[in-house]
């Protein structure tokens, strides 16, 4: 296991949204090791994509301390943004671009050139299996290749840490699978990946730490062994979700 | 430098592919301003060539009645119709025709007038050499009717009772003078000359449009109104770069940007340069609409007068206003809806405030001073200043730093905005 060195220090962190009483997210501490697949999961408006927002740097954290690979989230964020991936729940990609466009802007703003950022983004419509439709625009896409191309957007320039908010959300089995197995791949040669889903099982199967939110709050962190021992070995992560956060609506 | 590259390329790209939004960025312009101009042009000529319509009765036929139907007849403002539907017509029809909109103005000039006027200044004079002090002079009306059509401008029925009093003067005045000359020769031993011919007119006076430099200009409504409806199409473009920006963060590809080496104030750049290349290019279609394409639809041709390169400064200030201030209805407004709204209206209003619509100086003095914040106001007089005045760069250059500054404040209101969004949203 390469989970010795910690990547992500978050202390005490919280986030007070304007005209709420409410933090949604009440002095989280966690560590993220690195080369880990760290889930972050809850249920709805548990405070996952407000973490996931203030560790990209989109938001300003009310309080509290990060530090991403030694960098100061508050003092180094232009350093910061050099070494992280995001893929984000929105299609975040021009509609009115072809894929190949879409991903030379994005590499390119990124710091890749000429026959590098070629060779990348050959290499990445390939694995996602987007190479005979690079230049078909975006807005004619279908879901599940969207999907895969959001997700290749935030790997292009091979980043250190790799931020995914609900990567397989809304797309056929067969999308999910490919980019299932890229994120393992990914992840095996070297990439530390954060990952939110509301698909247990596939948490489940990639994760290697699990931290659970809810109200702000961590209620629950370990790795999934951990986790069992904890709330009863026999039980499915989603029986263990539920027995933990209950089972009221959230929003 | 190349991240705001990327970004160029991106936004260049965003555009081009917009058919759509491209044909409101340069087909709705101009034709804004060639209808807008067209418009004017018509108004201006329908008060220049005889495009009012006006039908008389002169049933008086002496000096009065043919003076003035000769002075109106010449005058230019007016078509003079004598008849309707072929027939002199009568009193109740010249006034249904008038109530009906078909004239604008309806005149009947009562039959005797002239001969009622000589009688009565015949009369006085006889009087007033009796010598009796004591007899008032006898005053005997003359009544010419107009009927005015209620759609027209109040200046133009001034313009015209003027004008028959004007004329009715002349004749009253050369009646007094016929009449004191020959009243004048029963008293003396040696005729005297008729008096009229001391009635020369011996102030004249001259007209011309004043310019800086020996440059004669004559404006009219083209010179006047593409420089208006061009900044007021220019600042229209705060819609679409509004819209832009707001998409861009709804959809999360302005987030995506802002996770990597990328700061909001480069998105920024790269859209004020791709745009103020859009602006300029609208602003060249529109001045070689104005030179080349205005003849062609009977309009006056848009006379620069080897002026491109000082009117382009003032259209990159202007455009630099206008892209500032859709930054920052862009970065505050949440939704397409808040911003296309609020941008249109406040754009309207501001060119209202600033000239565009009605001129400045006939504004009610509160508005006059309140003109004086309106960056199109800026714009159109240094715009004017060029064009009509002949002003040299320099001259109107601080209008041009006045859009900048407003720019500037747009830019600056739009990142402490954004800066706010983040920390507290």
């Amino acid at each position: 296991m390469k989970q010795e060195k910690s990547i992500i220090d978050i202390q005490d962190l919280t986030k007070y949204y304007r005209g709420y009483a409410k933090p949604a997210l009440d002095g989280v501490s966690l560590c993220v090791s690195e080369g880990m697949i760290f889930g972050l999961l809850g249920p709805n408006g548990a405070g996952k994509t407000t973490m996931i927002r203030i560790l990209c740097g989109l938001l300003a954290p009310t309080g509290g301390k990060v530090t991403i690979a030694g960098y100061s989230l508050k003092h180094d964020l232009p350093e910061i943004r050099r070494i992280i991936g995001v893929v984000p729940q929105e299609i975040a990609l021009y509609p009115s671009l072809t894929a190949r466009e879409n991903l030379a802007v994005f590499g390119g703003i990124c710091g890749l050139r000429g026959s590098v950022l070629k060779t990348r983004i050959d290499e990445l419509l390939h694995i996602f299996g987007l190479e005979k439709k690079q230049k078909m625009l975006i807005d004619r896409y279908s879901g599940g290749m969207k999907r895969r191309l959001n997700l290749i957007a935030g790997l292009l320039h091979k980043p250190q840490i790799l931020f995914l908010d609900e990567p397989t959300v809304g797309i056929d089995v067969q999308s999910k699978n490919v980019i299932i197995e890229n994120l393992m791949e990914i992840n095996l040669a070297g990439t530390t990946i954060v990952y939110t889903s509301h698909y247990l099982e596939e948490a489940e199967n990639l994760c290697s730490y699990i931290a659970i939110l809810d109200e702000g709050h961590v209620i629950a962190r370990g790795t999934l062994n951990e986790i069992r021992n904890e709330y009863g070995s026999a039980l499915k992560l989603e029986d263990i979700f539920l027995e933990i956060t209950g089972k009221n609506l959230r929003d | 430098m190349r991240t705001i590259l990327n970004l160029i390329y991106k936004d260049y790209l965003v555009i081009m592919r917009d058919r759509g939004g491209l044909a409101m960025l340069f087909i709705m312009p101009l034709a804004l301003v060639l209808i807008m101009t067209s418009l004017q042009d018509n108004t201006f000529r329908a008060i220049n060539e005889s495009g009012i319509n006006l039908v008389i009765r002169n049933d008086d036929a002496d000096s009065l009645g043919m003076a003035i139907e000769r002075e109106i007849y010449l005058s230019d403002f007016f078509t003079v119709h004598r008849f309707i539907d072929n027939k002199v017509p009568t009193e109740k029809e010249i006034r249904d025709a008038v109530a009906s909109g078909r004239y604008q103005f309806g005149m009947i000039i009562p039959e005797g007038s002239t001969r009622r006027i000589r009688e009565q200044v015949k009369n006085n004079v006889t009087l007033l050499f009796a010598g009796d002090s004591t007899v008032t002079p006898v005053s005997d009306s003359v009544l010419i009717r107009l009927y005015v059509d209620p759609a027209t401008k109040n200046s133009l029925r001034s313009s015209l009772q003027s004008s028959i009093r004007e004329y009715t003067t002349q004749v009253e005045s050369r009646i007094i003078l016929n009449e004191l000359t020959r009243e004048m020769n029963k008293h003396m031993m040696l005729p005297l000359a008729n008096l009229n011919r001391m009635k020369q007119e011996t102030v004249f006076y001259t007209e011309e449009y004043v310019a800086r430099g020996d440059k004669k200009v004559i404006p009219n409504s083209v010179q006047h109104n593409v420089p208006a409806w061009t900044l007021f199409a220019m600042f229209f473009i705060v819609i679409p770069f509004a819209s832009s920006m707001i998409k861009e963060r709804e959809d999360g590809s302005l987030s995506r940007l802002l996770t990597m080496p990328c700061s909001y104030t480069s998105v920024l750049i790269s859209k004020i340069l791709v745009y103020l290349v859009v602006c300029y290019l609208q602003f060249l279609s529109i001045m070689a609409m104005g030179i080349y394409l205005f003849p062609l639809f009977g309009l006056p041709a848009l006379i620069i007068g080897g002026r491109l390169a000082d009117l382009s400064v003032m259209a990159v200030m202007a455009s630099m206003a206008a892209i500032g201030y859709g930054i920052s209805v862009g970065t505050i407004a949440r939704t397409h809806q808040q911003a296309a709204i609020f941008a249109s209206i406040s754009v309207v209003i501001l060119a209202a405030m600033g000239g565009i619509w009605v001129p400045v100086f006939i504004m009610p003095p509160l508005f006059r001073q309140i003109s004086v914040i309106s960056p199109l106001n800026w714009g159109l007089n240094g715009f004017y200043d060029i064009l009509v005045r002949n002003a040299s760069l320099p001259e109107v250059l601080h209008y041009g730093i006045w859009m900048m500054l407003f720019s500037a404040g747009c830019l600056l209101t739009a990142l402490y905005y954004h800066k706010l969004r983040k920390e507290f949203n």
